[in-house]
This record gives structure tokens, sequence and C-alpha cells, in this order.
């Protein structure tokens, strides 16, 4: 019995993980590399799971198709808003914030004139994991893997690549990215595209475990927000360990007292991580580092 | 042409509201500000008070767009929780009204309406700003904080969700809540109907006036000085953390008290007031008003919230997300302050040629 | 402003802290660590009322890591600072400011979008009543060769006016201790004479005893003639500025780090 209440956790865990990093790649990437501010992170997300849902419904391709529709109809969507609007927001952190809002309040509403209150739901696939009296939906371990591989892989372009070496430098210092004969505006326009395909592939993910509904991105943000600001501007690292971390509490709080009870642990967790860790997990690791390369 | 004394008569009863602070100084401000005051005390007179009670609503949504242009606007702090503390106002209101049915039921609810919001709003004051919570993620934890009310309040459909009478109903909302009053015991009077719309106006005109006052006194420049630049300031000895914790808390209990006049106006109040939809409002309205312009956001709420009411449909989020999105673009301060600019450019460009003509030195403006 | 002869010193009186009563700041092992590093290395550090004082030392020496302690932005790891006989290490920024310390970084900060005016009146409303403003300010912006600049935005001045208008407001608090984070950083040769001007001026005319953190140490000549030397965070050299000049141990620093 203690065992399957042990792995019960287990899967908590693992399930408020893959959601926390899920969530939050494709906002911390954004906010992190760029500092912007998306406060229609959720709408991306909206994107990716109606895409999804549209094409699996409509077209009756095969569900990896159809992820993979709805990750390039977000990645594409990205792209024409950062043209069009986001780019003149760099540097106007709060602006870009307030604009953001805007632009998700017209998505949300637009999503709803055209499609209506509801889309029919695609069902979550594979079944169940069955012990003793539970069961657990295989679909949803396999989440966790999902996120530790989209975490595995952004790692690897981001230091393994020729793009992410620019993309790295253009953060830290435009003028120096530049003079060395970067396209920064491109580095630009390429980080905002993989934060939005990183939402479109959260979107499809979750497209058949969630409610289509027009206000689904909603759903994500609290997760998404509270581990930007416990993960601080690494974001790589931060998010993965703002995922354990976090993971670990609202698991624990959820199994507890349920979905609120989970968010208002989350919630809790990240004002004591502002008070001690003023920028975040990886703020303090890099602090420590910073310190140590001056001593050198 | 006035007398001498008037006229400083005049100067001094306008002082303490004046000051570079505030965007209208000018005889032609005071003069619009007079004709605004007019036609909003006239209008229950000229539509009716079947009107007056249906626009009430606009006033109070004003307030509490004054609440975050006053936090933002002045002390840089950008609240998207606002509305957090304007649902806890009006919850709390709900539960003390109902429970006692009396007047005293309804003038306590508003206090500790108010109270309620007010302290909630310190608290969560005091953990970011005592915490070291700086900038963009204080709106990140306002926001969080609505949404999880949000969560919280949707699931409260259960029987055992209520406080005494008071049931807080999950989606469906609190119901039955009573009018805006004020007495002890059976005796007193009902604030319904046009009377509402008059409470709210009186309740806005005096928030103006006395933010006014407020932001144009030595705590004014202490908030302005913080939003400009915090470091600096608290080399000049000043307590920024203490000024942002006031300035929140200050913000908080107008976002309160127009959480009463909310609840009193529609007897109902549902988690829908703490979504996001809900919550990005204040914002629109700082935003396209102009957020260093209280004038300029009690302006915006009340012809966005008008607009939103004749669109009557599924396109009012659209447009009037649209706009906000053009306007941070266009003017990223906002409509006010960008008029006060034309107004000044024309000004100059005016006086530079005509040297000899008495060219007006005050800008009239908002 | 009331000047005390500075050369007239009482014999100094110690109080219990054992700070000797005429200096007005004194550090007492002073240590601030990151992780492992030790940014500032058990640091005794005193000056007197009304003294002028360059820190020097090449780049990492720790002499900002020194100030932020001094300044309160940074929590010493141990040892004290004691300011006119308190301890004061643990006291936030702003209530060290109230004690009469005024601090002015490296960083330009003046208030970019407020007139000359407004800058002004953020310092001068902590200290004078609201009818002395309009007077206090004129005076001011006299003293500070600013005149006719009270309605102009600060943005729109010129960079030595900005210096200028800093140092006016951090004077406006009548402090007795200024720390200043190399004040002539980015200023051109006749800008760094007029500032140099100014604070010989200050410190004499005003009785205010300053530390000035300096790179600089051709600046440091023309203003100051006791120095000390940071190196590792932690004193390495304390005497005139001569005898420090010509120090091979205090050159052989200087030319390790030479860019």
């Amino acid at each position: 019995m203690a065992l399957y209440e042990l792995l019960n956790l287990t899967f908590q865990f693992l399930d408020s993980f893959a959601f926390i990093v899920l969530a939050t790649v494709g906002l911390a990437i954004i906010f992190g590399m760029m500092g912007i501010i998306n406060l229609a992170h959720g709408e991306f997300i909206l994107v990716g799971a109606y895409a999804t849902t549209l094409s699996f419904n409509l077209l009756g391709v095969p569900l990896v198709l159809a992820m993979l529709v709805g990750i390039i109809a977000t990645t594409v969507y990205g792209i024409i808003l950062e043209r069009l609007i986001i780019h003149r927001l760099y540097g106007r952190l709060l602006d870009s914030m307030v604009v953001t809002f805007g632009i998700s309040l017209v998505m949300i509403q637009l999503t709803r004139i055209v499609f209506g209150n509801s889309l029919d739901q695609i069902g979550t696939p594979f079944g169940g994991i069955s012990y003793g009296v539970y069961s657990y939906s295989a679909y949803r371990i396999m989440l966790a893997g999902a996120a530790i591989l989209t975490l595995a892989a952004l790692y690897v372009v981001f230091t393994r690549t020729t793009f992410g070496i620019k993309a790295r430098a253009t953060i830290q210092d435009e003028e120096t990215a530049r003079s060395m004969g970067v396209d920064t505006d491109r580095m630009y326009l390429s980080t905002f595209a993989i934060g939005s395909a990183l939402a479109g592939l959260t979107g499809a993910l979750y497209a058949p475990t969630i409610t289509m509904s027009p206000d689904l991105g909603a759903n994500f943000l609290v997760e998404a927000f509270v581990a930007v600001v416990v993960g601080g501007p690494s974001v790589l690292i931060g998010t993965s360990l703002a995922g354990g971390f976090l993971g670990t509490i609202d698991a624990i709080f959820t199994y507890v007292g349920g979905t609120f009870i989970g968010q208002v642990a989350l919630l809790t967790a990240a004002i004591f991580a502002i008070r001690f860790l003023p920028d975040g997990i990886t703020g303090l690791l890099e602090d420590i580092r910073a310190k140590r390369r001056e001593a050198q | 042409m006035s007398s001498d004394s008037s006229a400083s008569l005049a100067a001094r009863l306008r002082a303490p509201f004046e000051g570079p602070n505030t965007i209208g100084n000018s005889n032609g401000f005071w003069a619009s500000f007079g004709v605004a005051v007019l036609l909003l005390a006239i209008y229950p007179v000229l539509f009716g008070p079947y009107a007056a009670a249906t626009s009430s609503v606009f006033l109070v949504y004003a307030l509490l767009g004054v609440s975050l242009c006053f936090i933002w606007g002045f002390c840089g702090i950008l609240s998207f929780g606002q509305v957090a503390f304007f649902g806890v106002a009006g919850y709390t209101f709900g539960i003390v009204a109902i429970n006692l049915s009396s007047y005293t039921g309804v003038t306590l609810g508003i206090v500790a309406g108010i109270a309620v919001a007010t302290l909630f709003a310190a608290l969560l004051g005091y953990f970011m700003f005592y915490g070291g919570v700086r900038d963009v993620y204080v709106t990140i934890i306002t926001l969080v904080v609505a949404l999880v009310l949000h969560t919280f309040l949707g699931q409260t459909a259960g029987s055992e969700w209520a406080v005494g009478e008071a049931a807080l109903g999950g989606f469906n909302g609190m119901v039955g809540i009573p009018d805006l009053g004020v007495g002890v015991g059976d005796v007193g009077i009902t604030l319904d109907g046009a009377m509402h719309y008059y409470a709210a106006l009186a309740a806005l005109i005096a928030t103006y006036l006395g933010l006014r006052v407020l932001v144009n006194s030595q705590f004014g420049y202490a908030m302005v000085a913080t939003r400009e630049d915090e470091a600096r300031t608290e080399m000049f000895g000043y307590n920024t953390t203490f000024i942002k914790f006031v300035t929140f808390t200050i913000g908080g209990a107008l976002a309160g008290l127009s959480g009463v006049l909310f609840v009193t106006w529609g007897n109902y109040i549902d988690p829908s007031e703490f979504a996001i939809t809900a919550a990005a409002m204040p914002v629109i309205w700082a935003s396209i008003g102009g957020r260093e312009s209280i004038f300029g956001t009690i302006a915006a709420a009340i012809a966005i919230q008008w607009l939103e009411l004749q669109l009557t449909g599924e396109w009012a989020l659209v447009i009037v997300g649209s706009l906000l999105i053009i306007v941070m673009l266009a003017i990223p301060k906002g409509i006010a302050p960008g008029i006060r600019d034309l107004i000044v450019a024309l000004q100059t460009r005016r006086q530079e040629p005509a040297s000899d003509s008495p060219a007006p030195t005050e800008e009239v403006s908002d | 402003m009331a000047t005390s002869d500075p050369t007239v010193k009482t014999t100094a009186a110690v109080d219990e802290t054992g700070v000797e009563t005429d200096t007005i700041l004194q550090t007492r092992g002073l240590r601030k660590q990151f992780g492992g590093l030790t940014a500032t290395d058990d640091v005794d550090f005193g000056i007197d009322e009304g003294e002028l004082r360059c820190l020097i030392g090449p780049n990492g020496a720790g002499k900002s890591t020194f100030l932020k302690l001094l300044t309160g932005r940074l929590e010493p790891t141990a040892g004290s600072i004691y300011y006119d006989g308190d301890e004061i290490g643990h006291l936030p920024s702003h209530e060290r400011v109230s004690r009469g310390i005024s601090m002015k970084f490296q960083v330009p900060s003046i208030y970019p979008d407020l007139s000359v005016r407004e800058n002004l009146r953020i310092p001068l409303q902590r200290i004078a009543d609201p009818d002395t403003f309009e007077q206090r300010t004129r005076e001011t912006l006299e003293r500070f060769h600013l005149e006719g600049t009270a309605d102009e935005t600060a943005a729109n001045l010129s960079h030595g006016q900005q210096q200028r208008l800093e140092i006016a407001m951090a004077m406006t608090l009548e402090p007795t201790l200024m720390l200043l984070d190399e004040p002539v950083a980015g200023l051109s040769v006749e800008e760094t004479a007029e500032v140099a001007d100014l604070l010989r001026t200050i410190n004499a005319e005003d009785d205010v005893a300053f530390v000035v953190i300096e790179h600089d140490i051709d600046f440091v000549e023309t203003i100051a003639d006791q120095v000390t030397v940071l190196h590792d965070g932690a004193i390495f050299r304390e005497g005139s500025i001569e005898d420090v000049r010509n120090d091979p141990a205090v050159k052989r620093i200087y030319l390790g780090e030479e860019e």
C-alpha cells in the first residue's frame, strides 16, 4: 500500500515537473534571452493546441503529424508577430508586457469568435498504467520524458551549434556581437521563433489532455511565470532546476490538497525564492561564478 | 479680469493640487475639469435615474483604473493585481452585508471590504518589497496572485464554501449582495439607482483631488524619485522600500473602495473579476489614457468601458486589445501626456515667430 | 557654514567602542566573502573629520566592494563599520544617509527626465522647509555654477554640468562625510580640473570629509595628500601621495595589471 502511495506521488511529481518545464521553456527563452515578457505566452500555446486538434479532427492526420502541424503553425505565427509588433519592444520590458497583454486579449477573443467556446478534444492516447487499485495515464508519464528531451535538445542547440553561440553572444553584448558580423536582428527573430515553437510544442503535447477552450492558455500561466521568476536569468539550467524544485512542491501540495493548494504553494515558494535569491537559482550560481572569475 | 486678491486666493486654493508631477495645472485645465464634473453631475438629470444607475459602473471602473494609475504612473509599480484587491473587497462586503442584513451590516461591510483589501495589499506589498522583489517580478507576482484567487474562488461551488448565510458560489458567483447604504440597525439610507451614481461620483472626485494633493506633496516627489531611479533615491536618504509599500497599500485601498462600489452596483460578484481578461483592464485604461495622468486614466476607463458596452458583442475585446497595442506602439506614454506634449509643442512654435503678441504661457492640457 | 579649524585637534578621546572620537569613519576587521573569494580582507580603515582621503588601487583590488560595504549596498561577512562612534555596518543605505553620509556613484545618477529644479528638490525636501526651497535652489545653482538651468531637463545638461548637479544634490543633504566613486570618470581635462577644484573648496569650506575612490593617480595628486592603496582586498600601503607614488611595490602592483 505504502509503495503504491509512493508510486502515486512519483507520478504526480513527474506530471508536475513535465507541466512546469513545458509550460515555461518558451516563455523563459524569450524572457531570458530577449528581455521580452510575453504575456500572450498562453495564447501561443493555444495556437499549438488548436492547430494540433483541428488538423487531427478535420484532416484526420495521425497524432504525431498533427502535433508537428501545431508546432509549425505556432512558429510561423510567432515569426509574423515578431516582425509586426514584438521587434519594436526590445529594451522596453514593461511595455512589452502591456502590449503582449493586448495581443493575448485579441487572440482569446478571436479564437472564440472563429471556433466557438470549445473544440472536440483528442482522446488521450496510450491508456493507463494500473497498479493495485490505482492507475495513471501513460501519456502523462511520457510527457516527463518529452520535457527532459526538450531541455536536452535545447542544451545542444544553445551550446554546441554556431547558431546557439551567436545567439548567446547577441544576448550578452549586442554591440560586440554586431561588430563581429552577427546579424543580431536575425538572432532575435530566430530566438523568438524558437520560443514560439516551444510554446507550440507545449500546446501540441497537452492538446489531448486539456479542454479545448479559447482561454486554455491561462492554465499554463501560473506555473510558467512562477518558474521563470524562480529560475532566473540562465534559461536552461534555471528552467530545469525550477522545474525540479517547483515540481516537487507542486506534486506534494497538489497530492495533499488539490490544484488550488498546489498553486498557493507555488506562489509562496516563488515569493520565498525571490526573497532569498533575488536573481533566481541561476542568479545565485552566476554570482558565485562571476566572483570566482574576478578572483583569478 | 479678476482683482489681485481674488486671483491670489484662487492661486492659493489651487496650489496644493498643482505641481510638475501632475499634468494639467493651467486655467484651461481647471475649466475643463469643472465642465467635466458638471456634465457628470447633471447626467442623471438629463438622462434619468435609470441611465444613471446603469452608468454608475463606469465611474467604479474609473476608480479602479485610478488605483493603478497612482501606483504605476507615479511610483513605477506595474500591478496586474488591482483586480485582486477589488474582488477581495467585493467578496468581503458580500459576506458581511449578507450575514448582517441591516444598515449596520452594510456600513460595516463597506469598512470591512476596504479594510480587508488594504490589509491584503499591505501584506502582499510587505512580502514583495521587503523581500526585495523588483520591477517586472512585482508585476508577475501580482498577476499570479489574481490568477490563483481565480482558481480558488472557481472551486468554491460546494455548500461547504459558505460563510454564514453567504455562499461563495464557485463560478456562479455570490448573489444577493445588498445595495450600498449607511446607517445603524433599521435607521439609515440606501444608496441605490441614481444615488449610487452620485456616491461613486463623489468617491471618484474626492479620490482624484486627494491624489493630486498627494502626488504634489513631499511624499509625491519621493514617489516620483523612486519611479525614476530607486538606487539614487535611496542615496538621498529615502526609504524607497517603505515608499513603495505605502504606495502599493494605498493603491490596494482604492481598488478595495471600487470593489465595494462594484458589488453594491450589481449586487453580484463572480471569479471572472480575477481572470486575466479582467486583470488586464486597469492596465489598458492607464496605458491608453496615460499612466502619468490620473485624469487621462479616468477618461480612458469611462470611454473604453462605454465603448465595450456599445459594441456589445464578441468584437469588443478585439477592438479594445487592438487599441491598446496601437496606442502603446504609437504613443508609449498614453494619450493624455501625448496631448500635453502636442500643446506644448504648438505653443512654443507659436511663441517663437510672434514676438510682440502676448503668447499664452500656461499649457492647456489633459 | 561653521568651520572648525581642522589643524586644532582635541586630544583624541577614546569612547567605549575603542574608536577615537575625532575619527569620523572607522572600519574594524571588515571582511566580505563571495563564496570562496575574499573581496575585502580584514580592512581597518579610518579617516578623520574634515579629511580628504583617496582610496586607490589597480582594477580588481576590491575598491568598489569596499565602497559598497560603506554605503550599505553590500552586507559585510564580518567586521564592523563605525561612523561617529556608532556601528552602522548593518544599517540600510538610507539610514546611513540620514546620519550624514552622502554617496555619489560612478554612473551619473541624476534623474535625467526631471528638471534641475525637481532634481534638487529631492534632497532638499528632506532637510529644508518648503518656504525656503526657491531661495536654496537659487543659492545652490549659483554655488555650483548651474545658473539658468533650473527648468532644463537634467538629461539636456552637459556632462560636466551633470557631474556638478550630482555633487550639488549630494551636498544639499549637508553631509559630514561624502563617498565618491571615480568622480571624474569620462570627463574632459577641463571638467576634471573643475571637479577637483570643487571638491577642494567643499572640503575646505564646509568641513566635509571625503573618501574618494579613484583609479587615476594623476587626479588623486591634485586633490589629496593622504592616500590608501588597496590590493587584493586588503590595505597595501597608507601614506602621503609622494611616498606611495615612489614606492616600488605600489608601482609593481599597478604595472602587474597594465592592460
